[in-house]
C-alpha cells in the first residue's frame, strides 16, 4: 500500500513536471561559476533585468532595426523581453559586464553570451545554447575567440563599409559551409547585443562613429 | 456605546503596549488566513491542473517508479514502453468516451543548459486534441499527415527555441531536422514545454516501432471508473493511475507540510491569547484604584466587566483586521515561497483568500477576544470598591 502511494506520488510529480523547459530569458546558467570563469579577479557581481520599454520602447526598437539593417521579431524580441545585465565587481569597482541575448537560429534558439570591458570591448564570447547540426563547430574556441577584442564600431564598419580595410568582421569566416546561415545569425545576435549595451549602459557612445560611417 | 468609547480611550492611554498586543494578534491571524487560503487555493489549482490533463485514467508501462520519476523530473534515460497492442485491446472497451495513445522519448542534447540536458519529445495522435478541446493554435496547424517529419511546439518551448510555423527544428543525438507545423497557445500545463510530433513519426525516428509510453483515457460515466480500473489491473504489463489517486496523493504529500504550518499557526494563536490576557490583566492591576472609584460612584459589576471585555474585543478585532490586511498584502510573497519550497506546485494562484475567509477570521479574532477577556474582566468586576481604592495608598 505504501509502495503504491509512493508510486502514485512520484508519477504525479512526473505527470505534472514542467521542469524540462524554463522560462525564456537570457540569464547565465550558473552565474557564480560563469562570472568567475570570465572574470577571475572579480569579487562579486550585480544583476539587473532591463526591458527595452524602460529605454525608449518602440522608438529604441526602430533605432535598433535601423542600425541592424533588418527587422526585430515582434514576438520574441519585443520591448517586454527582460535582458539580464551582470555588472562585474572587484571590491566596489565595476570591472566589466556580461550580457546574453537569445537569437533565432536556423534550427532553434541560440543563446549568445558576451563579456565586455566597461567600454564595450568583447573580452569573451560563447554560445550558452545552440541547436544546429554544426553546433560543435560553432562552439569551437578557434571560432569564438576571433570575436575577442571587437567592439560595436567593428560591427558598424562591417555593416556600413563591408570589405573595407578596417572591416575585421569581414575577415571572420563561418566555421561551416553547410549551415552558414547560423554564422549570419550569430553576427546579427552579437551586433544586437552590443547595440543594446551601448543604449542601456554606454550612453550611446558608439553613435558618433555610426553617424560618421553613415556620412551624416 | 459609551463604554466602548471609554474602552478605546483606555487602550490609547498605553499606546505601545496596545499596538504590540494588536501586532501579536495580527500576526497570528495573518498566518492562519494565509494557511487557510493556501489550503483552498492549492486544492483549486491542483484540480485545475488535473482537469487540464483531459483524462481521468493514465495507463503506463510497468516499471520502477523511481526510474520513471527520475526520468521525468531530471530528463534521464530508462523509459519503460508498452506494446501498441495494449492500446488496441483497451480501445475496444465500450465504457471509454475518449482515448489517446502517447509515446514520450527524451534526447540528450550536449549543448543544453551548459553541461548538457535532456529534451522531451511526445508522439501524439489527433485524438489528443479531443481530450483537450481547449487547446488552440497560436499559429500554424495540425501535422500534414500521420507520418510527417513535423512537430507542433508548446508555447514556452517555442519561445525558448524562437520558432514559428514553417521553421526547422533540430533533434540532436539522432541528427534529425523536422519542420514546425504549428505552435500551441499557452495552456498553463506541461504541454507548454513539450515538442510534439506525429505518433508514427516518433516511433519511426526514435526506433520504437509499435511502442507506447502512456494511454490517456476519459470514460463516458465516471461512476464506472473503479470497475474499469479493476479490469485494467488484469493486464500484466501495465500500471493504471487514476487522476483521483494522483490528486489524493499530492494532497497527502502536501498535508505533512500543512500539519506543520497549522501547528505553528495554533502556537501563534495560543501565544496571542496569553499576550492579550497578560496585557489586559496588567491594565486591570494598574487601574485597580480607578476601577474602585468607578464602582464607588455607581458603576455596576456588569459595567466594569463589559468595559474590560470591550477592551479585549477591540484589541482582537483590530488585530484581526490588521492580520487580514497583512495576509492579503503578503499573499504574493507567500505564494512565491511556497512555490520555491514545494516539490510540486500547480499553476495559478496557490493562496486563495476569499471574503468569506476574511469574515471568518475576523469573527474568530473577536471570539478570541471574548474568550481571553473573561478572566481579566471577572477579576476587575469582582474587586471591592473600598479595598481597590485603598490598594494604592
Amino acid at each position: 500500500m505504501k509502495t503504491n502511494s509512493i508510486l502514485i506520488g512520484l508519477m504525479a510529480l512526473c505527470i505534472f513536471s514542467n521542469a524540462l523547459f524554463g522560462a525564456t530569458g537570457c540569464t547565465l546558467n550558473d552565474p557564480d561559476r560563469d562570472v568567475l570563469r570570465m572574470f577571475p579577479k572579480s569579487t562579486g557581481y550585480k544583476t539587473d533585468f532591463i526591458r527595452l520599454k524602460e529605454h525608449g520602447g518602440e522608438v529604441t526598437v526602430k533605432e535598433i532595426e535601423e542600425k541592424l539593417k533588418g527587422p526585430v521579431d515582434p514576438t520574441y524580441e519585443s520591448i517586454d523581453v527582460p535582458y539580464a545585465y551582470y555588472t562585474i565587481l572587484k571590491g566596489k569597482e565595476p570591472i566589466g559586464r556580461i550580457h546574453g541575448l537569445n537569437q533565432k537560429g536556423t534550427f532553434g534558439g541560440m543563446q549568445l553570451i558576451v563579456a565586455t570591458d566597461l567600454n564595450g570591448k568583447i573580452l569573451h564570447f560563447y554560445y550558452q545554447k545552440i541547436s544546429s547540426p554544426a553546433a560543435r563547430k560553432f562552439k569551437q574556441k578557434d571560432f569564438t575567440k576571433q570575436f575577442v577584442g571587437l567592439t560595436l564600431e567593428d560591427f558598424y564598419i562591417n555593416k556600413l563599409k563591408p570589405g573595407s580595410e578596417k572591416d575585421k568582421i569581414g575577415k571572420i569566416t563561418s566555421p561551416t559551409t553547410d549551415h552558414a546561415d547560423d554564422f549570419k545569425n550569430t553576427l546579427r545576435g552579437l551586433m544586437k547585443n552590443l547595440i543594446q549595451l551601448d543604449i542601456i549602459h554606454l550612453n550611446r557612445h558608439y553613435d558618433t562613429v555610426y553617424k560618421k560611417l553613415k556620412g551624416e | 456605546m459609551k463604554l466602548f468609547i471609554i474602552a478605546f480611550k483606555n487602550l490609547k492611554r498605553k499606546k505601545t503596549r496596545s499596538v504590540l498586543t494588536i501586532g501579536g494578534v495580527a500576526i497570528a491571524v495573518a498566518v492562519l488566513v494565509s494557511l487557510l487560503g493556501f489550503n483552498a487555493g492549492y486544492q483549486i489549482a491542483l484540480n485545475n491542473d488535473v482537469d487540464k490533463m483531459g483524462y481521468q485514467v493514465l495507463v503506463t508501462a510497468k516499471g520502477c517508479p523511481y526510474e520513471a520519476a527520475t526520468l521525468m523530473l531530471k530528463g534521464g534515460g530508462g523509459l519503460r514502453f508498452m506494446e501498441e497492442e495494449v492500446f488496441d485491446r483497451i480501445v475496444q472497451d465500450e465504457r471509454i468516451d475518449k482515448i489517446t495513445p502517447q509515446l514520450i522519448n527524451t534526447v540528450f542534447d550536449a549543448d543544453k543548459d551548459g553541461g548538457g540536458g535532456f529534451t522531451m519529445f511526445m508522439g501524439i495522435e489527433k485524438s489528443y486534441l479531443t481530450l483537450k478541446p481547449w487547446t488552440e493554435f497560436k499559429e500554424g496547424e495540425w501535422f500534414s499527415d500521420e507520418n510527417a517529419d513535423e512537430v507542433i511546439i508548446g508555447y514556452e518551448a517555442a519561445e525558448l527555441e524562437q520558432r514559428r510555423a514553417g521553421d526547422k527544428i533540430f533533434i540532436p543525438g539522432i541528427d534529425k531536422v523536422l519542420t514546425v507545423s504549428g505552435i500551441f497557445e499557452r495552456t498553463g500545463t506541461q504541454d507548454d514545454g513539450v515538442i510534439m510530433l506525429p505518433l508514427k513519426t516518433a516511433q519511426r525516428i526514435f526506433d520504437l516501432e509499435k511502442k507506447l509510453t502512456g494511454i490517456g483515457i476519459k470514460l463516458k460515466d465516471m461512476t464506472e471508473l473503479p470497475a474499469f480500473e479493476e479490469d485494467l489491473y488484469d493486464e500484466a504489463s501495465i500500471q493504471v493511475i487514476s487522476m483521483a489517486q494522483v490528486k489524493g496523493t499530492i494532497m497527502n504529500l502536501i498535508s505533512t507540510a500543512q500539519i506543520l504550518v497549522t501547528s505553528v499557526a495554533f502556537i501563534a494563536i495560543i501565544v496571542a491569547i496569553f499576550g492579550v490576557v497578560n496585557t489586559i490583566l496588567m491594565s486591570v492591576f494598574e487601574r485597580t484604584q480607578e476601577i474602585g472609584v468607578m464602582k464607588a460612584i455607581g458603576a455596576s459589576k456588569l459595567d466594569v466587566f463589559s468595559l474590560i471585555w470591550y477592551e479585549t474585543i477591540l484589541i482582537c478585532g483590530l488585530g484581526g483586521i490588521v492580520g487580514s490586511i497583512i495576509a492579503i498584502l503578503a499573499g504574493n510573497s507567500v505564494e512565491f515561497f511556497v512555490k520555491k519550497l514545494l516539490p510540486y506546485a500547480p499553476e495559478g494562484n496557490l493562496v486563495h483568500i476569499t471574503s468569506g475567509l476574511l469574515l471568518l477570521s475576523l469573527v474568530g479574532a473577536i471570539v478570541l477576544g471574548l474568550v481571553s477577556g473573561i478572566y481579566p474582566a471577572y477579576r476587575a468586576s469582582s474587586m471591592r470598591p473600598i479595598e481597590a481604592i485603598r490598594s494604592g495608598e
